[in-house]
């Protein structure tokens, strides 16, 4: 009671919702920064019937995405953030080496599903051309069960 | 005295982002695992035995509108799963000594230029499930005279 007319030390700060809400700030965006893979380019993966598969490893690994065109067609490849020419893929070699090198042991492979083969397969001999063996991941569609 | 419902409702909701994004790394991606022989100054590759060739052709958009032949004096091959059922009905094991293919014997899954990804894929994963495990997706070829 003795602070009473004392206008200053009535003001009392509830710390209790802004430690409420930093804690769900922080949890947002450690969750959305595991969800988001930058890695990844959207497209619509194939779904084969009883894939012989496990959940892909996010970990150490090159995301090389073939960027569909429509048609069947290819228009680029994407990895870790660099746009590889069709007709340049020396380049996406040299990417996918470094990166091994630097760590990196598996190589997965997206594609879309409606690509066709040849275009995949000049992708996949790129790769080959690393040098060592790479394992290479063929990326699938996990939602079916 | 009033109940505080503040923290229950912030601890429900930690709760509900917790399973929301729980249930979403469930359906995340799925990898099929290949094995790249490295190349070796354009040598194409060596097999220790003759190579069980499987020519795959799209014909059609839709996952199962593909056709599939087996090089050699065998059966037509209807659909995926008949590929895996006839691949697993040949396989040497302790049960079926008299089979013709052991798991090791190599498998060339060799589609044409105009097939489907999809196609090629599930074709591979086809052999994969009747668990043999020399399996590698070959050069494309023009659609050969059997597919016609």
């Amino acid at each position: 009671m003795a602070s009473r007319g004392n206008p200053s030390s009535t003001i009392n700060a509830n710390m209790t919702p802004m430690i409420d809400v930093t804690f769900l700030l922080i949890v947002f965006f450690v969750v959305v920064s595991q969800i988001v893979d930058r890695d990844a380019v959207s497209m619509d993966l194939p779904s084969p019937d009883n894939a012989v598969a496990s959940v892909a490893e996010m970990q150490n690994r090159v995301v090389v995405n073939i960027v569909p065109a429509g048609d069947g067609e290819v228009s680029h490849v994407v990895v870790g953030g660099h746009v590889v020419s069709m007709n340049a893929l020396d380049e996406l070699t040299t990417i996918v080496k470094t990166r091994l090198q630097g760590g990196a042991t598996e190589v997965h492979l997206r594609a879309d599903r409606a690509s066709k083969y040849i275009f995949i397969h000049e992708v996949i001999e790129a790769i080959r051309k690393v040098g060592t063996t790479p394992r290479l991941q063929l990326v699938i569609d996990g939602k079916q069960e | 005295m009033g109940l505080n419902l503040t923290s229950m409702i912030d601890v429900v909701f930690l709760l509900l982002i917790y399973f929301m994004v729980a249930t979403e790394f469930k359906t995340a991606e799925e990898s099929s695992p290949m094995d790249l022989p490295a190349q070796h100054d354009g040598r194409s590759l060596m097999f220790d035995n003759e190579p069980l060739v499987i020519l795959v052709e799209s014909s059609g958009d839709g996952p199962h509108d593909l056709r599939i032949q087996l090089e050699g004096p065998w059966d037509d091959i209807e659909s995926v799963s008949g590929l895996t059922q006839f691949l697993r009905a040949n396989k040497i094991n302790e049960f079926h000594v008299t089979g013709l293919f052991k798991d090791t014997h190599p498998v060339l899954v060799t589609p044409t230029e105009g097939a489907r990804w999809e196609h090629a894929l599930a074709t591979y994963n086809a052999v994969a499930l009747a668990q043999y495990t020399n399996i590698t997706l070959a050069e494309p070829v023009t659609k050969p005279d059997v597919l016609q």
